[in-house]
């Protein structure tokens, strides 16, 4: 479950600036939801999505995620117990350069203090999915784009968390690869776990018909 | 996959701290810490030991030893000398009362006098008197002396012992201080060695923090690194320290009572050694010591924690 009401929050200190990254932002998504995030680039698509993975704390408003309300005065332990329940897909992936695919993906579970021999096996299912069994043990940086991309959508998913924060999840990826990963959030959602993606693809978007928060300068001016 | 011991969390911390110059400079200020403490133990036992030898003796000097005493009527009419020795006789805790005779005076005063002799010379008599340890006058003596033969000069070591637990305590105190100092520059050094890791671990903390690695794991992680660290440092600059102390606790030897000389280096070196394996080190001194490496491990461990902790209070 996500509750936003009259969310702002802003980039930097708050003096010296003409506009909040977002302002007044009012929204909720039940359990299970999914929604797409769209908007002209510099909306504040990505700023919403970071807000959301307590990032950053929002500035005013009150925010409900999974029944714990954000406030300046949440112990840092439960926003790190929440963390690891809310997954996010960076526009720019986000990978732990110096640790393998098969590692980096394995990471939320190790955290999670999961046994080692499930997390293996798990992994490696996983990668195998995604089309990336042949590179598990490879690094980051020898990897493509879209492996890349790859990469973290499969570190997001691996833990099975309550919510799904994807952030243009398929820029890199070719048509079927996009698909493949669409249905298996659309799947995701059947079992409980709430999904918010941003993304400029509007092809996809009229393929997965789902209701859409629309943002336009920081501001949310359709939700339907 | 195998059951690796090393964390797989991206942090590489063998590769994130400066290890070498840390391991160096904690070397160095466990080196000085070590040497501080030795050279303030040192002090303390010298200065103990020479107090124990002296405390027990007590030296009276009786003017115009020869004149008359002031006696009660009843008793028969003394020399002052005679009637001081025999008022000491009385004393419950005396163990031995010498009057120096001539010869023994004329030794004592031949560095001054030269050897003229020195019957000429109007001198006092000399009493050195020795008592059981930690015996106490009775009040009354002094009292009973001074009407008997009024002018003797008695002499506790007392003041001297006080004079040298003085100095023994403001080394203790010096030492102590430069300790703590030692102990602040160590722990900053380790406090800069680990925000230099955080520098160079930034992005890959930023994405375990969004995983959400709790702070204390994080902490964690780089309090054991660099308590391992710190933990060598020590234990490097103890033992290049462990030499010299030894080698300086073998010449200071003889000044504490034991009869030792050397005349060539290497018996020297020879003997510190032995000294050092055979126990004939103080145990108080090699438990101080081995101390350091833990101090500091624990300086290290607890300096990292506060620091990374503070680090992460930047990202919500
Ligand atoms: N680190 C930053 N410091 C200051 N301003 C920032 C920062 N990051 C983003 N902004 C500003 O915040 C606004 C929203 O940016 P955001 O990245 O959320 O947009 P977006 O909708 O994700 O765009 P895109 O579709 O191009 O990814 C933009 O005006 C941007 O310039
Ligand atoms: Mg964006």
């Amino acid at each position: 479950m996500i509750r936003l009401e009259k969310v702002t929050w802003q980039h930097g200190p708050s003096a010296g600036r003409e506009r909040e990254t977002l302002a007044n932002i009012s929204f909720a998504v039940p359990q299970g939801g999914f929604r797409w995030l769209l908007g002209p680039s510099g909306a504040g698509k990505s700023s919403l999505l970071r807000l959301l993975h307590l990032e950053a704390l929002p500035r005013s408003g009150t925010c409900e995620l999974l029944g714990t309300s954000i406030t300046p005065h949440v112990k840092r332990s439960a926003l790190a117990r929440l963390r690891q329940r809310i997954s996010m897909v960076h526009q720019d992936y986000r990978l732990m350069p110096t640790l393998s695919i098969a590692d980096n993906v394995g990471l939320p579970l190790r955290l999670q203090k999961r046994d080692e021999d499930e997390v293996a096996q798990e992994v490696s299912t996983l990668l195998t999915w995604m089309g990336l069994g042949a590179r598990q043990s490879s690094c980051p940086a020898e990897l493509s784009g879209g492996e890349q991309q790859r990469t973290a959508i499969a570190r997001a998913v691996v833990s099975r968390p309550a919510i799904i924060l994807a952030d243009e999840p398929t820029n890199a990826l070719d048509e079927a690869q996009a698909v493949r990963v669409l249905t298996m959030l659309r799947e995701l959602t059947a079992m409980g776990t709430t999904v918010i993606v941003a993304t400029h693809n509007d092809a996809l978007v009229r393929r997965y018909p789902a209701p859409a928060l629309h943002l336009e300068h920081g501001k949310l001016i359709g939700d339907e | 996959m195998s059951s690796r011991k090393q964390a797989r969390d991206g942090l590489a911390l063998a590769h994130a701290l400066p290890d070498r110059s840390l391991i160096a400079m904690v070397a160095a200020m466990s080196l000085l810490a070590a040497l501080t403490f030795a050279g303030a133990f040192g002090a303390r036992e010298l200065s103990a030991r020479w107090a124990r030898g002296a405390a027990n003796l007590m030296t009276v000097q009786v003017p115009d030893p020869e004149k008359p005493a002031i006696v009660p009527s009843d008793s028969a009419a003394a020399s002052r000398a005679d009637a001081v020795l025999s008022l000491l006789q009385t004393l419950p805790s005396l163990r031995r009362a010498h009057r120096l005779d001539t010869q023994e005076l004329d030794r004592l005063l031949a560095p001054w006098l030269g050897n003229t002799g020195t019957s000429a010379l109007p001198l006092p008599a000399v009493v050195e008197v020795d008592l059981t340890s930690g015996a106490t006058l009775p009040d009354t003596f002094v009292t009973t002396v001074q009407s008997e033969a009024p002018g003797t000069l008695i002499e506790r070591n007392d003041d001297w012992r006080e004079q040298l637990h003085a100095i023994a305590r403001s080394l203790l105190v010096c030492a102590a201080l430069a300790i703590t100092l030692v102990g602040g520059i160590a722990a900053a050094v380790i406090g800069m060695a680990t925000r230099l890791g955080l520098g160079a671990r930034r992005d890959s903390l930023i994405i375990l923090h969004g995983l959400g690695a709790p702070d204390g794991y994080v902490a964690g992680r780089f309090a054991r690194r660099v308590a391992l660290l710190a933990f060598g440092g020590g234990a490097l600059g103890t033992i290049l320290a462990v030499l010299p102390i030894a080698v300086v606790s073998r010449l200071m030897a003889p000044l504490s009572g034991a009869a030792v000389s050397h005349e060539t280096w290497p018996s020297l070196l020879r003997d510190s050694l032995h000294s050092l394996t055979i126990g004939g080190t103080s145990t108080d001194l090699l438990i101080g010591l081995g101390c350091i490496p833990l101090i500091m491990t624990i300086l290290g461990w607890g300096t990292a924690q506060t620091i990374v902790r503070i680090w992460l209070r930047r990202l919500p």
